[in-house]
């Protein structure tokens, strides 16, 4: 039975972690960081600040450093054990060779989880959980892809367009157009009104609801606006001079409702207001306690967790332990670093051949690993956003699941190939 | 019926990074391992000996011919169920204690966990370490971690035994222990392959052997029918090998 050698192999490197103390320096380093966290990095002053830093950089500390310690297990696992010769005798007894990286992948994991679990948990005790978290909806805008097509199309039917834009690779201006559009701005000036479609789950089941602007600019923060949110039959007013976010409750009506709804913002300053309709604009609806929010963000980690020690896995099964490891850490540095460094260099940076084949790179790595980048939920859990119950299941299939199960497949072919040093 | 082991004019190539070949390490061995028999893989260091049980084990692919156990490929889940081995070094995991790595390698074999326990108690006792059984095996010493590993090499019942250089590390006593129970293994139905360079040990327990030279068969026969000593026997086949370490054979 698989199962049988899949528990077997599951506790011997398990014992492995616990018995070289591996597991238990882990521990002890997450509590140390969860202890002293809020020492370390402080927030804008408020209570909310305090807690969105610390909850942003203790956990985050803990993720880092269990990734990359599982990562050293991970790839040192097949391939310490094969140098040492001990894997041979586990490959001559009756078990599959995708059960030995499935049960090692699934060790390594849970020991992670366990990491992760012990840092939430003193996060649950230093920090009050018992706030609500928001579900975030966004405006229905068409794809920032479709706003660059239809702009490039104006452009070139525009006889005011220079020459060298015509002459240019499609390809590269629309990429341009495309990166312009997440940050399109919308002007509203004094007196003018902004409106922007909405569409609200009926999952959601929202009857409390509020309007939230972000000033996501360099210095955060925006000197005056005034004005009037409405919603149907719902409305507030807004008057503020420093906040860079802004949540305005809208008030009127105690149904609830879901469906297409539009939500209009009367400037009644005296400055124009601008806002990047991808970025700043929200709807706001109460979903459940920071508490269960903590939980799912834990199951998240743990199947991102999971994603690279599958991954780490197959590289320590196909190549030696160090050139594993050094792969593995360099996959996981691309996946960190890519995405700010497609924002910091813009496509003007592209005039000699060595930028243009190491953005162009980049951008490969960025669009392969934006998948599982995308997943970390801590930056918006301590913003009060809630983890959605979809996005957890949706990572927990794919990660605990289908890319181990892929994953230890292609192990099992790499254990028959490679067997012997 | 079928023989247990079935070794049809293997080869194997070992190649470098950009697949030449560097060393051919065996060159069209062939025999057969009956049923019950206790079987020797004789020849000096370099001869093909380790290559050869490791394509027996699956653990490396012939590059040419054949190996049957049992009628299956090694690699077969089939034809694993049915063998035990004991390498040539112990390997065993440091973190473990003995009784542990007997559990471990019995849930390797399905074996059901009552009858683990139960068979790891009996192995334990059989190799004389029933009181160090819940010491790390980190702390034995060479002739002890050798006992566990022999004590691994039988937990999941095995058919077919493939011993490599079963007596490396032991004393006289436990080597004389360790020929004791090969023979009594034999007794019970079970076919053993061990390799050895201590003659005298290969003498007192194999029925046949085969003894490889430069990855070659040099001479295949039943032991009662070789018309002289082993010594003698296996000096006349290879005595001119220039790495062949008379004095181990000689030991």
């Amino acid at each position: 039975m698989p199962m049988t050698s899949f528990w077997q192999i599951f506790s011997l490197e398990f014992k492995g972690l616990w018995r070289t103390k591996t597991l238990a320096i882990l521990l002890i380093a997450a509590l140390v960081w969860m202890l002293t966290a809020d020492k370390v990095v402080s927030g804008d002053g408020t209570i909310e600040g305090a807690k969105e830093m610390y909850l942003k950089f203790s956990l985050g500390g803990v993720f880092a450093i269990t990734l990359i310690a599982s990562v050293f297990a991970a790839t040192a696992s097949i391939a310490k054990e094969r140098a040492e010769k001990r894997l041979q005798l586990t490959m001559v007894r009756p078990v599959r060779y995708s059960i030995i990286a499935i049960a090692k992948t699934a060790a390594i994991t849970f020991a992670g989880f366990m990491v992760l679990a012990f840092a939430t948990a003193i996060a649950v005790l230093r920090v009050d959980t018992s706030d609500i978290c928001y579900h975030v909806v966004s405006p229905i805008l068409e794809s920032p892809r479709a706003e660059a097509e239809r702009m490039y199309r104006s452009y070139m039917e525009d006889p005011n367009t220079p020459e060298y834009i015509k002459r240019a690779k499609k390809s590269l201006v629309v990429r341009i157009l495309t990166q312009r559009a997440l940050d399109h701005f919308e002007t509203i000036d004094s007196g003018e009104t902004g409106k922007w479609k909405f569409s609200i789950p009926s999952s959601y089941g929202a009857k409390d609801i509020a309007a939230q602007i972000r000033f996501t600019n360099l210095y955060d923060m925006r000197s005056s606006v005034f004005g009037v949110f409405t919603l149907g039959d719902r409305s507030g007013s807004v008057s503020n001079i420093t906040q860079s976010i802004l949540s305005v409750k809208l008030s009127g009506s105690d149904e609830s409702f879901s469906g297409e709804h539009e939500l209009k913002f009367e400037n009644r300053g005296s400055a124009a207001v601008m806002l990047r309709n991808r970025k700043d604009v929200h709807l706001l609806i109460p979903a459940d306690a920071r508490f269960y929010n903590l939980i799912r963000s834990l199951i998240q980690l743990t199947s991102i967790l999971s994603f690279v020690v599958a991954l780490s896995m197959f590289l320590g099964a196909s190549l030696s332990r160090p050139v594993a490891t050094f792969v593995a850490i360099l996959m996981l540095l691309i996946t960190e670093m890519s995405p700010s460094v497609i924002e910091q260099y813009p496509d003007e940076l592209e005039t000699k051949l060595v930028d243009r084949v190491g953005l162009y790179m980049t951008r490969l790595a960025e669009k392969v690993t934006r998948p599982l980048s995308s997943l970390n939920p801590l930056e918006a859990l301590s913003r009060g956003e809630c983890v959605e119950f979809s996005d957890t299941l949706e990572a927990s299939a794919v990660n605990f699941i289908l890319v181990p199960s892929i994953f230890a497949l292609l192990s099992a072919l790499a254990l028959a190939a490679k067997k012997e040093p | 019926m079928s023989s247990v082991i079935e070794i049809n004019a293997v080869e194997r190539t070992f190649r470098d990074f950009w697949l030449r070949p560097t060393v051919k390490a065996v060159k069209g061995v062939s025999f057969k391992v009956e049923k019950g028999e206790v079987f020797g893989l004789l020849g000096p260091n370099g001869s093909g000996k380790s290559t050869t049980i490791k394509m027996l084990l699956g653990l490396l692919s012939p590059s040419k011919g054949g190996v049957k156990l049992f009628g299956f490929d090694p690699r077969a889940l089939a034809a694993r169920r049915k063998v035990g081995y004991l390498p040539e070094l112990s390997y065993l995991h440091p973190f473990l204690t003995a009784r542990e790595t007997l559990l471990y390698y019995a849930g390797l074999c399905d074996l059901p966990r009552a009858e683990a326990k139960k068979r790891a108690q009996e192995l334990l006792k059989m190799v004389g370490l029933e009181k160090e059984a819940s010491r790390p095996v980190s702390g034995f010493s060479k002739g002890m971690a050798r006992r566990v590993a022999l004590a691994a090499s039988l937990i999941g019942r095995p058919e077919l035994l493939i011993l490599d250089e079963p007596t490396s590390g032991l004393d006289p006593v436990s080597t004389k222990e360790v020929k004791t129970l090969i023979k009594a293994l034999q007794k019970k139905g079970m076919t053993i392959l061990m390799t050895s360079h201590l003659l005298a040990d290969a003498e007192d327990v194999c029925d046949r052997v085969v003894i490889l030279n430069h990855g070659e068969v040099a001479a295949e026969g039943e032991i009662s029918q070789l018309g002289s000593s082993l010594e003698e026997f296996f000096l006349s086949k290879v005595g001119n090998a220039d790495d062949f370490v008379l004095a181990d054979f000689l030991a």
